[in-house]
Formats: structure tokens, C-alpha cells, sequence
């Protein structure tokens, strides 16, 4: 048995397919347990009785398609115009623009991608300090997380079997006090030369709205949709798939026609990898539950942890560890089941313990030795990966502290949702 | 061997163009699907009760094609932190055993989909109205027998590589 986990966990750390680990683990599992294997192809097919998850394929479609089209120019415009006065106006707008677009496009990387080739350069020019630049880039990265429809929001509100509305509304002011701090930093960081972007004029705004116009309806129908409770999450990510097809490739003709196969199979490449461990972790979760795992995990960990407030502390230390190696989707479907039972025996709020996640496992994006972040900055700016790291540690601090922040003051989170 | 490697190029190029084609359909499909739900319930009062099923079963599709499309790239999640440490031969050989590792997880999940599947199609059950519910079912084993496929494909090429030619090449 412990040869067993110990061969699987090997496999996994040398590059096996996660999915293929899971798969492997549940199999052995339900074998030593005389259950029949089908198990494992009828749990998968649970995948087929979860309404929500049309949301994922259609949201991570329609922010892929954004991401090849102008918009990102577009919405660093506006964002310049409307926050580009303040002092570090571009380390502002960057952050505003970053969290904005990650929260649209799933947090997979594409913001890094899409964005921070406009924006490094950018501040480059602007005077401020490559390894400055760098760290605000690679951390503005999976900023945004917090903030719907972000792809991570509403798999943990799956998996966890919690209100995604609720999710929704929790996300928001911890993910801006996130933003506010990083803010603050950049402003005292940069007071030497506290450039502002550009002095603010109506007649920027004008321009960058009339630019952006048909973007703008995207978060307002959006948004204000699925808060109003007018359009259930799926529905909401129907109409944004359509309205950014129609616009990027019809009416802006931004995206090719011919390229649509492309941008189709890399989104859904994503989408595939996310849902094919989804369809696994529901086969070994339901193994451990049944084995109770969850059950024995607490009896073991009351035996040093007296109450909430250690819990959490217990908590957020295995949560970083656990988003240095494991990306955030593989987390969620996978961890999440054994520890949300535990927290709530603490009396932690699953809503609460849904932004906790979130906000630790952002973290894990900068974290050597998997952080995505890193990687992904690495190869788009061609520098090292140490010299990234180095330069994301300020703002890893600064998150960190957020995240603190965000575990011990449940009301942040709890406020909005009216619990 | 030239003949193999040739009838298996035609192979791969056909498989990957009916690839791309059945995500594209399925992914536009679902859009045209999940979005006129929405217009016709709002504009003319229509509702169809199968839709939301049909869609369910889409996203079922979809999640399995994206698998097999992620699986063509090698592009699956993974961890990989121990691999940087080793030799190139080391590695290439570790590369050999993880994907005949998961070449045999997903023969066995083909072969107990393939289990599922029958039995479904044994006790008859029916899924949007009165369609025979296996047929739908049928993704299971050809996307994992696709995957495992895949990754057997990758396996030999790598240890002919390993074998015959060393890491460099």
C-alpha cells in the first residue's frame, strides 16, 4: 500500500500526467476494496451531471478569443486614462488592467502573455526599474483571481457544492484589498520618481471609451447579470462567448475566421486537462470519503490544533506548500473535498474557506519550483528563472500579507454575501 | 519500417484534422446551443426540455476531446519538479516509463469504460427522451482507447530514440 502511493507519488513528481496519477490511485484503491473498476468510468461520467461546468468551456473560450484580439491594448488605454494620473499611474493601471483581464480570461497564464507584453515594455520607458517591472508583471499575473467569472471561483464552487453567486460577491473586496496593497507599494516603491502616466482628461476618457466600445457592454452584461441575479452563471457564459465571437471576428475582425480553429483547440486543450482530473479526483474523492479520510484527517490534526485560529495558521502553511507543487484546478478538485469537511468542523465558513483557498493558491502561482508565472515570464521576457523569482519576492510579501489579512477577518470575505 | 512510419504519418495527419473538427463542432455547437436557449426563452417563451441535458452531455464531449487534443501535444497538467535533475539519458529513459505509465492507466480505463458502456447498453437505460443512453456513453472508451493510443505511440518512439540513438538527436 505505502509501496504503492509512494511509486504513484514518484511518477507524479517526475512529470506523469496528473490525471493519469489520480486515475492510477483510484483504481488501486477501489481494487484493494473489491469494488468493481466500471466505478471509475461512472464517476467520470458525473462530469456529464454538473450544469455549472458549461461555464468553464465558455468562459476560457471567450477570454482565449479576447486575449488574440485588441482588447488588451484597448483596455490598457482606458484603464491609463482613467487611473494614469495617480502617482506610479502605470504601475497602477498595470495592476487594475492585470486583475481585470486574469479575472475575464480564467487565470491561466494568458494575462502574462497578452498584457505584460504591453505593459513592460511600457514602464520600461517610463522609467521605472526592470526588476520592479518584472515582479509587478509576473504577480499582476493571477491578480484578478478573486474577481468573477475567474475559472477558479467557480471550480471551487463546484467542487465544494457552494453557492458560486455567493463566491462571487465574497471575491470582491478581498481581491481589492489585494490590489489596494500592491497599489500602495508601487506608489511608495516608485516615490522617487512618482511619475504620474498622463494628466487626466475628459477627453482621453472619451477617446478610450469610444475605443473600447464594444467591449464595455462585456462586463456590464456580465457582471452585472449574473449580481442582479438575472442570468445564471452557465447562461451568462453563453452570451459572453457568442457576443465576443460576434464582435472580434465579425464586427472588429480582429481574429481571422481561419484562426478560429486554433484559438478553439487551445482553449479547449486547457479546458480537456482541467475537466479529464476533474472526472478523476471524482472517482479517488469518492474513495476517500468512503475509506474516511476526511474523518481520520481530523482526528489527526485535533490531536495539536485546539482551535480555529491555529487551524487556519495550519491551513495556510499547508496551502502554500501544496501551491508550490500543485497548480491551482489540480488543487481544487483534489484537496478541497478533504479539507472542507475539516474546516467546517472549526467552524469555518465554506464560502470563507473558498477565498482562503483562492487567495493561498495565488500564491503559488510565484512559488518555485512550479509557479506557472514564473515560467510563463521567464520565457516571455527572456529572463531567468531566478531573476524573476527575485524580483516577485516584494510582491509575494505584500500577498501574503493580504492573504493573512484575508484568513483572520472572515467578515472581508462574509460582508457582501450577508452571513 | 518506412511504410509503417508512412501509413502512420497519413494516420496522425487525419486524426488530427478530425480532431480539430469535432472540438470546433462541439464547441460551436454548444455556444449556438447554450446561447439560443437563452433567446428563445427570453424573446418567444420556448423552452425545449432536452437542451440543458444535451448541453450537460456537450460538456462531457468536449472535456474528452480536449483531453485527447491535450494528449496529441503531451500538453496534460503535470508537476514535474525531480526531472531537471537527472541526465539527459536518465530523463528520456523516466519519459519512457511515464508514458507507458500512462499508456496502461488509460488501457484500463478504456477497458472498464468498455465494461460501462456494455452494461448500460445491457439494462437499456435512456437519456434526453427515449435515446439509447450508451451511445452516448460511447466517448469514454474511444477517447481514453484515443489517449492510450497516443501515449503507446510516444512510448516506442522514445525508446526506439533511448535505444538507438541516444538523447541527443
Amino acid at each position: 500500500m505505502i509501496f504503492v502511493s509512494l511509486a504513484l507519488i514518484l511518477l507524479a513528481l517526475l512529470g506523469a500526467p496528473l490525471f493519469a496519477v489520480i486515475g492510477a490511485s483510484a483504481m488501486w484503491g477501489f481494487s484493494q476494496a473489491e469494488i468493481d473498476l466500471q466505478v471509475i468510468a461512472i464517476e467520470f461520467f458525473g462530469i456529464a451531471e454538473m450544469p455549472i461546468l458549461l461555464a468553464i468551456p465558455l468562459f476560457t473560450f471567450a477570454g482565449y478569443l479576447l486575449g488574440e484580439s485588441g482588447a488588451p491594448r484597448r483596455l490598457v488605454r482606458l484603464t491609463g486614462a482613467l487611473l494614469g494620473w495617480m502617482p506610479a499611474g502605470l504601475a497602477i493601471v498595470s495592476l487594475f488592467a492585470c486583475a481585470f483581464f486574469t479575472a475575464f480570461t480564467g487565470a491561466s497564464g494568458v494575462t502574462i502573455i497578452a498584457l505584460g507584453a504591453l505593459l513592460f515594455p511600457a514602464m520600461q520607458q517610463a522609467g521605472y526599474p526592470e526588476r520592479f517591472n518584472l515582479g509587478l508583471v509576473t504577480s499582476a499575473g493571477s491578480l484578478g483571481l478573486l474577481f468573477a467569472p475567474s475559472l477558479p471561483l467557480i471550480l471551487y464552487g463546484v467542487v465544494a457544492e457552494v453557492s458560486i453567486e455567493q463566491l462571487f460577491l465574497a471575491g470582491l473586496l478581498p481581491g481589492f484589498l489585494m490590489l489596494t496593497i500592491l497599489s500602495g507599494y508601487s506608489v511608495w516603491k516608485n516615490r522617487a520618481i512618482r511619475v504620474p502616466l498622463a494628466d487626466f482628461s475628459w477627453k482621453e476618457v472619451g477617446k478610450a471609451l469610444r475605443e473600447s466600445v464594444w467591449e464595455i457592454p462585456l462586463p456590464i452584461v456580465v457582471l452585472g447579470g449574473i449580481y442582479s441575479g438575472y442570468f445564471a452563471i452557465s447562461e451568462a457564459a453563453a452570451v459572453t462567448a457568442l457576443y465576443v465571437l460576434i464582435v472580434d471576428v465579425l464586427i472588429l475582425r480582429e481574429v481571422r475566421i481561419r484562426d478560429l480553429p486554433r484559438v478553439m483547440r487551445e482553449s479547449m486543450i486547457l479546458v480537456g486537462g482541467i475537466l479529464i482530473i476533474l472526472g478523476m479526483s471524482l472517482a479517488s474523492t469518492n474513495y476517500m470519503i468512503d475509506e474516511g479520510v476526511p474523518q481520520r484527517l481530523l482526528g489527526y490534526i485535533s490531536n495539536f490544533v485546539s482551535g480555529p485560529y491555529t487551524f487556519l495558521l495550519l491551513l495556510l502553511v499547508f496551502l502554500l506548500i501544496l501551491g508550490a507543487i500543485l497548480d491551482i484546478f489540480s488543487a481544487t478538485v483534489l484537496v478541497v473535498p478533504l479539507i472542507l469537511p475539516v474546516a467546517t468542523q472549526y467552524g469555518i465558513n465554506p464560502v470563507h474557506l473558498g477565498i482562503i483557498f483562492l487567495a493561498t493558491m495565488q500564491l503559488g502561482y510565484l512559488t518555485p519550483p512550479v509557479g506557472l508565472n514564473l515560467f510563463i515570464a521567464s520565457y516571455r521576457f527572456e529572463k531567468s528563472i531566478i531573476s524573476i523569482y527575485l524580483s516577485t519576492l516584494p510582491f509575494f510579501f505584500f500577498l501574503l500579507i493580504s492573504v493573512l489579512v484575508i484568513t483572520y477577518w472572515p467578515q472581508l470575505s462574509l460582508f457582501l454575501v450577508g452571513q | 519500417m518506412s511504410r509503417v512510419k508512412r501509413v502512420l504519418g497519413a494516420l496522425e495527419k487525419a486524426g488530427m484534422a478530425a480532431e480539430d473538427a469535432v472540438l470546433v463542432l462541439i464547441l460551436t455547437g454548444m455556444i449556438v446551443l447554450a446561447a439560443g436557449q437563452i433567446v428563445l426563452r427570453n424573446a418567444f417563451n420556448i423552452g425545449f426540455i432536452w437542451t440543458d441535458e444535451l448541453l450537460r452531455l456537450l460538456v462531457l464531449w468536449l472535456a474528452v476531446a480536449g483531453s485527447v487534443a491535450a494528449s496529441r501535444m503531451d500538453k496534460h497538467i503535470s508537476i514535474a519538479v525531480l526531472d531537471r535533475f537527472l541526465s539527459p539519458t536518465l530523463k528520456l529513459a523516466a519519459k519512457v516509463l511515464l508514458e507507458l505509465f500512462t499508456a496502461a492507466v488509460c488501457g484500463l480505463i478504456t477497458w472498464h469504460s468498455i465494461k460501462f458502456v456494455h452494461s448500460t447498453f445491457e439494462f437499456g437505460d435512456t437519456m434526453l427522451g427515449n435515446l439509447p443512453a450508451w451511445v452516448f456513453q460511447l466517448v469514454l472508451p474511444v477517447g481514453f482507447a484515443l489517449i492510450t493510443y497516443r501515449y503507446t505511440l510516444f512510448t516506442f518512439k522514445n525508446f526506439y530514440q533511448l535505444v538507438m540513438r541516444g538523447p541527443q538527436t
